[in-house]
């Protein structure tokens, strides 16, 4: 059964979920892909495996933290290593299926930008940097990208790549000699693809109660659209429970 | 002669100019007692090193005691961002070298086993690795896989001058436990000249003995063992005590402005003679006493 009730972060949470495959390994930054990954081992990934990159594997919080480095995100872990452990032996390794990734921005190619906003050469203000998301963007089988649907952060061009995603398009990722790349693009608006050839963001549903004018005045560019898009699946209301007892009870990700 | 020593003993013992690691992670197990010795010491011109730039990186970038620093991003988690390190970035007093997380590992990595560089697939193609090559362009280079010809980014190894490690448990030898996640740690221990280990509880080495698999420093590479409870306070220490939420806030709103960091700086490092007036000055026992952490959770 589908819930009426949900907010856009509950439904973009559902979506990261219905992404991940049972048996699948994720690698996951903190926020919005903590509550999706959650969620579908929750449902139907049970045998899902959760990675943090500081070497955190398979926690079950039952308090909220406020990154990585809270020991609340930790808790009831099955294993508490290290990066090299993590990124080196699983991601570089070439183990992990699936990598959430987000940001100040993104572009047509999936490109992600969590460095700078401005002219890296001129004024510029810095931001978080990279942390593990260049590693995860570079290794991982392949990824998902889960931003707000704004102008802002949907850009032809983003103004720094931290984390590649098919760079100019094409083949131009696969020539600088990596693997993987981003297959969907989440917003609070739309689910979005990309081209198998030309690469560039391809729409794939609309959520919702949400127009295809709302998606395309709130982006910086044009992506493909093809003839028929169909409305994005709503959360069950199993999802929503779940999110909102279990997961994320003081409702701090998913709004 | 022995390696237990002060705090003021250990930050003595480096020089201006010192490449120095630290084992900071975000808003946990930070440098940040040792971090304020080193202001209050007039210690400058370093370069810092961590995989994930944290709240002991911070306070002496805000202080004005780093030249550079090698590190793949960071934060202080929700609390904020890491305001005196953009700042100094965005004016150019600060030489950042940033990396990945992971790429900063591998030079660890590379720094600990003793290799001449390491391959990686990172930053292939990001703007990161274009600009590192303006930046370090002596740190990165390419090398051919011997076996298949492939092409490989590699980087230079890291080799700090010091690691400085806040730790949970450790002898006077430098023998030393860390509970919870690592991150870098053992990578950086290994890959440096020698350790600073300040450890929240002193325990004999016959305690050690009894648990040896938990020993993640070896106390042959620890030049300097200083016994210091609470030294990563206002950050966490998992299964002693909590982050202080209310002091980081704090320090994140104070970290917004050069005029109010200042304040900052008067107020919690300037102002105190040592840690122990510190902690009186943070609240002493009782503030203390409500970060102790619970031992089924470990904060």
């Amino acid at each position: 059964m589908y819930a009426e009730d949900y907010t856009p972060f509950e439904l973009m949470a559902v979506a990261g979920a219905r992404e991940l495959k049972d048996g699948e390994i994720v690698a996951v930054g903190i926020g919005l892909p903590v509550v999706a990954s959650f969620l579908a081992k929750r449902t139907h990934a049970p045998r899902l495996t959760i990675l943090f990159e500081l070497g955190i594997v398979d926690p079950e919080p039952i308090h909220t933290g406020v990154g990585l480095a809270d020991p609340r995100v930790w808790y009831r872990a099955k294993v508490m290593s290290s990066f090299v452990d993590m990124l080196g032996m699983v991601l570089h390794r070439g183990l992990v299926d699936v990598g959430f990734l987000g940001g100040l921005e993104t572009d047509a190619y999936g490109n992600l930008n969590t460095t700078l906003l401005g002219d890296p050469r001129g004024t510029f203000t810095h931001s978080v940097g990279s942390g593990g998301a260049n590693d995860i963007a570079s290794s991982a089988k392949r990824t998902v990208i889960i931003i707000r649907h704004q102008a802002r952060k949907l850009k032809e061009a983003v103004s720094f790549v931290t984390s590649p995603g098919y760079l100019q398009g094409g083949s131009a990722r696969e020539a600088a000699g990596l693997r993987g790349g981003p297959v969907r693009v989440i917003t609070d608006k739309a689910i979005f693809g990309f081209d198998p050839h030309s690469k560039r963001l391809r729409l794939e549903s609309i959520h919702p109660r949400i127009t295809l004018e709302d998606v395309l005045a709130n982006m910086g560019f044009q992506p493909l659209v093809p003839d028929q898009v169909p409305v994005t699946e709503p959360p069950t209301v199993e999802q929503i429970r779940l999110i909102r007892e279990e997961i994320d009870p003081e409702r701090i990700y998913a709004g | 002669m022995g390696k237990l020593a002060t705090l003021a003993e250990a930050v003595a013992s480096i020089p201006s100019g010192t490449h120095v690691a630290l084992s900071g992670f975000a808003i946990t197990r930070c440098n940040m007692a040792f971090a304020r010795e080193v202001i209050r010491q007039g210690i400058r011109g370093l370069t810092v090193s961590q995989c994930v730039g944290a709240m002991d990186a911070d306070l002496l970038v805000g202080a004005g005691a780093v030249e550079r620093m090698i590190y793949g991003g960071g934060s202080l988690d929700r609390f904020g961002r890491l305001n005196n390190v953009n700042r100094a970035i965005e004016s150019g007093t600060l030489i950042a070298e940033e990396y990945s997380s992971l790429s900063v590992a591998f030079r660890y990595l590379a720094g600990a086993l003793g290799l001449p560089f390491i391959p990686t697939r990172s930053l292939r193609g990001s703007d990161i690795l274009a600009r590192l090559q303006q930046i370090a362009p002596e740190n990165i280079g390419t090398v051919q896989d011997p076996f298949t010809g492939d092409e490989w980014l590699a980087l230079r190894p890291l080799v700090p001058d010091v690691a400085v490690v806040q730790v949970q448990v450790a002898d006077e030898e430098g023998n030393a436990w860390i509970f919870g996640p690592r991150w870098d740690n053992e990578e950086q221990v290994k890959a440096s000249q020698r350790v600073i280990v300040i450890t929240e509880q002193l325990v004999p080495t016959e305690i050690i003995r009894r648990d040896p698999e938990r020993t993640v420093i070896p106390g042959f590479k620890v030049s300097h063992v200083v016994h210091l409870p609470f030294s990563a306070h206002p950050t966490s220490v998992y299964r002693v005590y909590d982050y202080d939420a209310e002091h980081i806030r704090e320090y994140a709103a104070a970290t917004r402005t050069v005029e109010e960091f200042r304040a900052y700086l008067e107020k919690y490092v300037f102002g105190v003679q040592d840690h122990w007036e510190y902690l009186e000055l943070i609240g002493g026992m009782k503030r203390l006493t409500s970060l102790m952490a619970d031992p089924i959770l470990g904060y």
